[in-house]
Formats: structure tokens, sequence, C-alpha cells
């Protein structure tokens, strides 16, 4: 691929109001707006309606799409909602931003939500937690004419399904992907593929994250600066992660697959301004810890999901640029080396990136 | 207000001194009056005024919350695709047309089940309604409404919906809606809004409950939300009519004994005792707390009842009853008439004037009982003592069937049944005792009274069973030929069936959605050699079915039937030992076989079944190219396949079953990829050629 198109159309997406956006600057441009006329708005209707004092609501919610969520809520009666504003208050939660490209922009030419080529993430919160996860479809299948994105698309939006659902239990993110998994083979229309996943879900209550992760996608928790918290690789062999399959009949035996009994579980208890990054192993392969370190540490404590996706862009930005540089070193020929194979260069991948700030 | 409330108080007038009792009596009258008009005065004031605004509540539309019950669903528990759980919230789908996973799908459609090998017939059929229920799902929403729309989001083969029931504060089932012929004739290839004409009603609910009848339709109906619109209550107005109800529920004590003609409030009269009547005349009892300081507020407010009732009812009262029971004398008359096979009617009526019914042989008045239905049957009995010595004659109750019953069934009923049915053979419990009327204990007894004669038990979705319950079937009914346990998984999660190992003699056993444990069923399998159908659908993944099939083979070789619907673990080996049972005719492989390959099993099913009728392979997707020319070679009976989901079937090869199984008539290549858009001009025509259905769904907009 060409160095001019290198940056080719970036994919960045807010999540709040539904929009794509060319460029950076449509962003910022966004960002002064909500600032200026739709969220001053918000928040005085939500004042009104509430009866709140302006600290309380702008201590409780920044960004568009918490207020989105807050005026549906004071649909409600008065008395409800005061009581639920002070119920949700002293937890934790996650404000995030999502951004991604598609390694090859041609064969993903349109935007479509969740999916930055055969990657795909969900976010959803409930009440009682806030979920997170991606998924990186594995590239082989495209030549047994199967989408690669297909599967990885299809786990998350059964997570997201399944996260919503009454009965879900936010300790469990391993189960959460074996019902995801199961809920796969549950298809009347086969589902063919396989993917890596990592979730992760934050407990409110007692503002504990809990993560599952399957193959070399993964997460890492900034802390003042130090990486506190970190998932593993799973790697059958160099470049081949752990993942979950569902194989076309007749090819079962010859398909790697790992049951999602094989995820890896973490607990760890968060405090207010860590930030989260769950990305694909395009951002990891591409762009050493000291730099992500770096945009992390920057957004510690920021509830502003303009801001969050700021730096999301930024990460994601900056991973796409490494991963077309032939001259660089990166951590993924680094390791290459390791194995004594020679690959120079960044690694073209499809990248996604969710940040989240726990506030 | 209990017929004992009534004696105690009549006793207390009569100890006291006449005159005294008089002046009570004109004193509390004076005092109901002057209430009366403190209370039209509180009314004009403001305060009061907003209060009633309040009260009156306002306009609410709410999708559902949770899932209370349900009869069946496609999918299985732990995933969410095709489930019960799908109904709630707002609907995901709803505009779209398709088969979508995100919706509700329930296990059947048309009439294939009846028509299969393994169909039942019903216990007691003329308490069927005409229109019958299938399968039916009950929701509860947040808030408590006056309900005055349901709405129901139909993304897929509309018009399976037939009743619509709310569940009332007064825990009493009201049938909001009801479905005619010509409502389940709705055939029609696009998603609607179903939201039929409800009954005008006041009462308060937050549970629905929908049932379906599939018997119309041409593939799975598919629900994706469900609406509750209405008028919301205050909390005071809820507090009050509690009040009323505890007030109402009073006056029922005493009711025990004709619990199904009474307890039902659809019927229109009541045609039975004095409390009976009471309760179904249209004055209400309004039991305010007494000003009199001296006087125990209890019979006191007894005392107001009887004297008002007195005052102003009776003689409505008296007027109602008599009327009501020149009327019962009437249906009886016609429905004599209607039965009597006299030549002319001018010699029946003669004959109707000179003879009285009871002058009939008593054999031929039990012959015309035993065509009606239980519930007319207790209406019956209810007109004379003759009546009432036939209507409770045993031979009446032979088979009871209490399924179409499920909202008036209680404890009181079946203790009164269980003094009727001394030679009870079949029962059918099915959907009963929902909402905690049937007490465990009560069922306990009834079946030890009654339960050792017992050939057919069927105890679907009963929400009361134990494992004490299960434990005395097992103990009693060692008689049994048919047990049917279906979806009794709930609570405690794996039931305790151990005792179920005494019965010998069952030839079908259904356990379709129950959580059991491998040893016993392999036991139960062992101990019944003689069984000739099983249902182990939706039986959960602790049971290994490879295990289960091999003891098929070596103890249950008379299997016609087996049903073993998203059951996993089952493997080519267990699908090769199945093929010792040379009896079967219908085999339903549905969702299982998960494993890449089949083996050479079904070719050796094919070969040592050849009576099989009905073959379903949903989402086998193992079968090849090699399976299929086989089924078309071997199947020379196969009436239903099912291909739901396999990828490898090319048209060529659905044209060779075509031309090679003379007797099917339904087939399902549904999700079929290798079947392109183009072909599915070519699968109606062979629909038609064939005279085969051939179902073909997908989902209508890929993602």
């Amino acid at each position: 691929m060409s160095r001019t198109s290198i940056l080719g159309p970036p994919m960045s997406y807010v999540d709040g109001p539904r929009r794509i956006f060319g460029t950076l600057v449509d962003i910022a441009i966004l960002a002064t707006e909500l600032a200026a006329n739709g969220g001053g708005q918000l928040i005085r209707n939500l004042m009104d309606r509430t009866k709140l004092s302006p600290a309380k609501i702008y201590g409780l919610s920044n960004t568009a799409d918490e207020m989105l969520g807050m005026e549906l809520l004071a649909k409600k009666t008065e008395q409800y909602e005061v009581e639920k504003l002070t119920s949700i208050l002293p937890h934790p939660r996650l404000v995030s931003a999502v951004c991604g490209f598609a390694k090859d922009a041609n064969l993903y030419p349109s935007y479509s939500r969740g999916k930055y080529g055969e990657d795909a993430w969900f976010k959803a919160s409930t009440a009682a937690a806030d979920a997170l996860g991606v998924a990186d479809g594995v590239g082989g299948w495209r030549m047994y004419g199967i989408d690669p994105g297909q599967f990885s698309t299809f786990l998350m939006r059964s997570c997201e399904r399944l996260v919503l659902a009454p009965n879900f239990d936010a300790q469990r993110p391993d189960l959460l992907i074996a019902r995801a998994y199961c809920d796969l083979m549950e298809q009347k229309h086969p589902v063919l593929g396989s993917s890596t996943a990592c979730i992760l879900t934050l407990r409110r209550e007692d503002s504990m994250l809990y993560a599952a992760n399957i193959g070399d996608s993964g997460f890492m928790v900034v802390r003042n600066g130090a990486i506190v918290c970190r998932s593993a690789e799973q790697q059958h062999f160099f470049n081949t992660p752990f993942q979950l399959s569902g194989p076309p009949p007749g090819q079962g035996m010859y398909v790697l697959t790992d049951g999602p009994e094989c995820a890896d579980t973490i607990q760890f208890a968060c405090m207010v301004g860590d930030v989260l990054l769950l990305a694909t192993d395009g951002v990891y392969d591409n762009v050493p810890d000291d730099l992500l370190i770096r945009v992390l540490n920057e957004v510690s404590g920021v509830s502003d999901a303009v801001q969050l996706q700021m730096s999301a862009n930024c990460i994601a930005l900056m991973a796409r640029t490494l991963s077309f540089n032939p001259d660089y070193d990166s951590p993924f020929s680094q390791n290459a080396r390791k194995q004594n194979i020679e690959s120079p260069g960044g690694k073209p991948d499809d990248i996604t990136v969710i940040l989240a700030s726990v506030i | 207000m209990s017929m004992l409330a009534y004696a105690e108080s009549a006793t207390s007038s009569s100890s006291d001194t006449e005159p005294d009792a008089q002046v009570d009596f004109t004193t509390m009258l004076v005092q109901r009056q002057r209430g009366c008009e403190s209370g039209s005065k509180l009314h004009t004031t403001d305060a009061d005024q907003e209060q009633q605004e309040q009260d009156q509540g306002y306009y609410l539309e709410q999708y559902v919350l949770g899932v209370l019950d349900f009869s069946s669903q496609y999918g299985i528990d732990y995933s969410i695709s095709y489930t019960a759980s799908n109904v709630i919230g707002r609907p995901t789908k709803f505009p779209a047309y398709g088969d979508y996973p995100e919706t509700f799908t329930m296990r059947t459609y048309g009439d294939w089940w009846q028509r299969a090998p393994s169909a039942t017939r019903d216990i007691q059929p003329q308490n069927m309604p005409p229109i019958d229920t299938h399968d039916y799902i009950v929701v509860y929403f947040e808030e408590f409404v006056v309900p005055t729309e349901v709405a129901i989001f139909e993304t897929f083969n509309p018009g399976a919906v037939v009743r619509i029931w709310a569940y009332s504060m007064t825990k009493h089932w009201h049938c909001l809606w009801e479905a005619t012929a010509k409502d389940l004739n709705y055939l029609c290839h696009d998603s609607r809004r179903f939201a039929p004409p409800l009954k005008k009603t006041s009462i308060i609910t937050k549970t629905l409950r929908i049932e379906f009848n599939h018997s119309n339709l041409n593939y799975y109906t598919e629900i994706d939300a469900i609406m509750l619109c209405g008028r919301t209550v205050s909390h005071r107005r809820i507090q009050n009519l509690l009040g009323k109800a505890r007030a109402h529920s009073q006056t029922q004590i005493s009711l025990a004994a004709s619990a199904l003609g009474s307890s039902s409030t659809a019927l229109a009269v009541g045609h039975g005792p004095i409390s009976c009547k009471l309760r179904s005349l249209k004055f209400q009892p309004i039991c305010r707390s007494d000003n009199n300081a001296d006087a125990d507020p209890v019979t006191g407010a007894c005392k107001k009842f009887i004297n008002d009732f007195i005052n102003n009812d009776l003689s409505q009262f008296l007027l109602d009853n008599r009327l009501a029971n020149e009327m019962v004398e009437q249906q009886q008359q016609q429905q004599l008439q209607e039965m009597q096979l006299t030549p002319a009617n001018v010699h029946a009526q003669a004959a109707a004037r000179r003879i009285c019914l009871t002058d009939l042989p008593f054999e031929i008045l039990l012959k015309i009982l035993s065509y009606l239905d239980l519930q007319s049957l207790f209406r019956v009995g209810q007109v004379s003592r003759i009546f009432y010595d036939i209507s409770t004659h045993p031979l009446l109750y032979v088979e009871i069937n209490l399924k179409p019953y499920w909202q008036l069934a209680n404890s009181e009923l079946l203790c009164t049944l269980a003094r009727r049915a001394t030679i009870l053979r079949k029962l059918d419990l099915s959907w009963c005792g929902g909402f905690g009327d049937v007490s465990p204990t009560e069922f306990k007894k009834f079946l030890t009274q009654r339960g050792d004669n017992l050939t057919h038990l069927r105890l679907n979705s009963c929400k009361f069973l134990n494992a004490s319950c299960i434990e005395t079937v097992g103990i009693v009914c060692d008689n049994l030929n048919e047990l049917s346990l279906r979806n009794c998984a709930t609570d405690p999660p794996l039931l305790n069936f151990s005792c179920l190992v005494n019965l010998k003699n069952l030839e079908r056993l259904d356990l379709f959605q129950t959580a059991f444990e491998t040893e016993l069923l392999l036991s139960m399998l062992e101990g019944n050699r003689k069984l000739k159908h099983l249902n182990l659908a939706f039986c959960g993944v602790s049971v290994n079915m490879d295990n289960v099939a091999a003891h098929l083979a070596n103890y249950n070789t008379q299997l016609v039937s087996l049903d073993m619907w998203k059951a996993h673990f089952l493997t080519a080996r267990g699908l090769q030992s199945l093929s010792h049972c040379h009896q079967l005719e219908e085999l339903d492989l549905g969702w299982c076989l998960r494993e890449a390959s089949l083996g050479d099993g079904l070719y050796q099913l094919l070969v040592n079944c050849p009576k099989l009728r009905k073959l379903f392979l949903s989402a086998v997707r193992g079968t090849t190219e090699h399976d299929l020319r086989h089924i078309a070679q071997l199947g020379k009976n196969l009436e239903q396949l099912d291909l739901m989901g396999i990828l490898n079937i090319t048209h060529e090869r659905v044209y060779d079953i075509l031309i090679h199984c003379p007797k099917l008539q339904l087939l399902d290549l549904s999700f079929c990829e290798n079947i392109m858009d183009r072909d599915f001009d070519i699968l109606a025509d062979w629909s038609r050629l064939f005279k085969v259905n051939i179902k073909s769904s997908r989902i209508y907009d890929p993602r």
C-alpha cells in the first residue's frame, strides 16, 4: 500500500450523536457546538426537571451521551428520579470512546456500527454494570470464501444483547463469552469463521473490574502513569492466537478451536481516575507501551467524552500510521525476531480502540 | 362474609333482648345515612377533587418487564436466540418481517405435530374450547393499569394469538379478548402490530397471559414485543380495592365445594348455594369501620351487612334466584330435546309436557351427562338433588382434564374431585396451579387417594410440583402408561425423580424441557421395556445422549418415536445405536450431532428403520450430499423431513428426494444457503407438482 493512502478515509465515531466524521476537525467543531448549544440546553432542561443544583448535574454527567440517558430518565416521576440519581452518584462508572480503522478500506468502504473491518466491538451499560468488548475476526477465512468479520461481529452483538438481558452477571465476563458463543451455535443461519475476544465489565457496586480474554486482543489499566493491570496474550504459536471458532461442516478437525472455557479471567479493584484501554492486536503490535501510557495518562479522570474521543482517535491514528511504516521497528517485529522470524516494519491490521476512564 | 360469621351474629342477637337489637339496627341506619351525606359534602371540597384527579391516574404505555412462565420456546435457555425472554422490552425488529433470532418463537407450527406418530389424544375432549390453546406465555409489566389496549408485535407469520388474559389484583384471571375462527384464518406475509378490541373492563392488572393456537400457521410465528396500555391507578385506590377484595374473599370461604361453578367470574349467574348467590348479586358490602366505639367492629360490620342485605336486596335476591332456577330447568329441557331423537316435534313437546326429565332411566341420564364438559357437569349438579346424584357418579369422572380450566383449578376443586373420581384413570392437570392456587400437599393427598389406578398422568408446566410430589407419583401411580412432565425444571433446578424408577409399565414418557439426571433416565429406560414414545427435547447439557441411545438400543427396541431436539452430546456413535430400534417411525434430531461428521450413522438408521415417517435433521450441519442421497433412496415412507440450515443441499438433491419419497408432505429447506434466490421459484413449482409443503424461510435482510 502506498504512502499516500496511509490515512485512508478515517472512520471514527462518537457514540452519542450518531454521526460519522470525516476528519478530526469535524469532531472538534462538534464538541464545541455540543458544549455551547445542545449540551447546555440539555443540562438546563435536566435542571428544570430534577430541581438539582448545577454542580450536582455537572458533576454527574458532562457528556452528551450521558445527558441523553438522563433526559429519558427525567420523564419518570421526580421522586423516583432523585432516588435514582443519588443511588448512582457514589458508584464509579465508565465514560468511553471508540475509534478504529479497517486495514483495507476498499474491502469495507462504508461504516457500519460496531465494526472496523474484521474487528468488532460493543459497549453496553446497565444499572449494575458497564461492559465493553472487542473481538478480532481471524482473517484466514477469506481464503475459504467466508467473511472473517461475520463471526466477530455476531459474537459482539450477542454479548451486547446478553448484557442487556435481565440475568446478566457482571462478575462473570467469561460466562458472557461462553453464552455468546453458544448463542452463535444456536443460529439457524450458520455463523462460520473464528475470532479472539476480550470483554471487560465494571461492576458499580464494588467498583471491581472483571475481564475475560481469549487470544491476543487485550486490555490495560493505567494509573498514575503506570500499567497496573493488563491481560496476557494467549497464543498457540507466533501470530496464531487462541480463538473461538465455528468451523464449516466437515472441517472441524482441521480448524483450531479453543472453547470459551479457555478464557483467562482477571479481577481488579478499580479506582476513580484509572484509564482503561481495550484494543485489538492491531494496536498492541504497532504502538509501544510507553507511547500508549503517555496518551492514557493524559485522560486520567476525564469525564468529557469528546476529549476522550480525541485521545482514542490519537491512539488509533498512531497505530494506523505506524502499521504502514516499513522502517519502523514495531513491537510485532521485535517479537518476531525473538522467534527467529524476520518481519520488519509495522504490521498492517484492523485497528479497534476503546478508551474508557473511570469516574 | 362467611356463613360462620352470619351464624355468630345471629346467635348473639338472639341472646340480646329484642328491643335493644331493634334500637341498634335503627341507629345504624341513621349513621349510615349520615356517613353518606358527609361523604357527599366532602366530595365538593377542592382538596378532595384534587385527590380524585390523582386517583384517575394517567395513560401509560409499557413494554414487558419480565417473563413469568411459558409453555415452549424454540431456543434453548442459555442462549438468547428464539427464547421467551426476547419479548422483554421494546420491539427490536418490529417493522421488519422475517425469521429473526431476536424474537420469541414457539416450538411448533401448523398441524404437523398432530399428524406425527407421537401425537397424543386429548383427555376428556369435550372440555376443550372451540379454539384450542397450544402454547402460552405469561409476562408482567412495571405498573398496575386498567388495560385499554394490548398490542402484540408479530414479526413472522402473524395470526396465532387466540386469547389475552389479565391477572387482576383480586387474583383472578380475566379474559380480555378471545379470537373467533375468522381471526385464526389471518394469513399475511407482513409484520403486524396486533391490538384486538378488548372487552370493557375495570380490572387492575400488570400481568398478562397470551395464548396461541398454531394450527393455521404456515411456519413458526415470532413475537417481538408485547405492549400494555392503560390508565394507571393511584396507591390509595389500590389499597382501597385490596381492602374490598379482602372483604370479598371473606364471603367466599364457604364456597369450597362448588369451586368450579362459583369461582369462575366469567359465569353470568352462579346457580349455587346462597353464599354463591350473594356474591353474584350486584350490591357490594360496604364495610366501613364502625363509629360505635363499644361495639366489636367485626360483628358490627357483619350486622350492618346483613341488615343492608335484608333491607335492600333480599327481594331482588329471591327474584333472581327463582328466575335463575327456572332458566336452568328450561336449559335442561332444551338440552334434552336436542339430544332425544324423537320423530316429530309435536310429539316431543307433548312428551316433554307429560314426562319429567328425571323420569328417564338412570343410565340414559348418565349417558346424556357424559357428553357434558366439566363446568356444565358441576352446574347440572346444582339443579336438584337427583341431578346432583347423577352428576357426581364416578363413571363421569374416569377421565379428568383440567387443562382448559387452568385458571379455575385450585386445592378445593381437587378435593371435590377426589371425592367424586373414585375410579379415575386419566388425569391432565397441565398448566394448573400457576399462582399458588394448588398446594402440593393437596395434590399429594389427591394422588394417594385416587392415583393407584391412574394410567395417564399429564403434569405439563405445573408450577406447584416439587420433589415430594414427583416422589408421590413414583410411589403411588405404579400403573402409569403415560407420564408427561414437561417444563418442570424451574424450582428446584434438578428434580429428584429417583422414585420414578418404580414405574414399570410406561409406554410414553415426556420430559420436554425438564432437567433430570442421566443415571435415573437410564434406569427408567431399563425398567420400562414397553416404552414406545420418548421425548427428551431440551433436556439440558447434563445428559449424555450417547449413553441414552445405547440404552434405548439395548432395552427399548419397541420405541416408535424419539425426540432429542437440542440435545447435546449426541454423536455419530449414538446415532448408530439408534438404528437398533427397528420400529422407529419418528426421529427428531434437530440441533443434535454438532460434531462435523455423521459417518454412516444415517445410512444405518435408514436401512434398519424402514418405517420411519418423520425425520428432523434441523441444523445437523454435518449432513453431507451422500446422506441426502441415502434419504432419497431409503426413505420410502417419509412424510415429514426437516433439513433446515444444512449447507450442502443443492436443488438436484431436493428434486431427488421429492421424486423418491412419494409420501412426503412436509419438507423444510429454510436457511439452506446453497438454494439461491432463483431456486425459490423452482421450489414453489415443485411444491405444487409433488403436493409437498416446502418451507423456505430466511432472514429477509441479511446483515
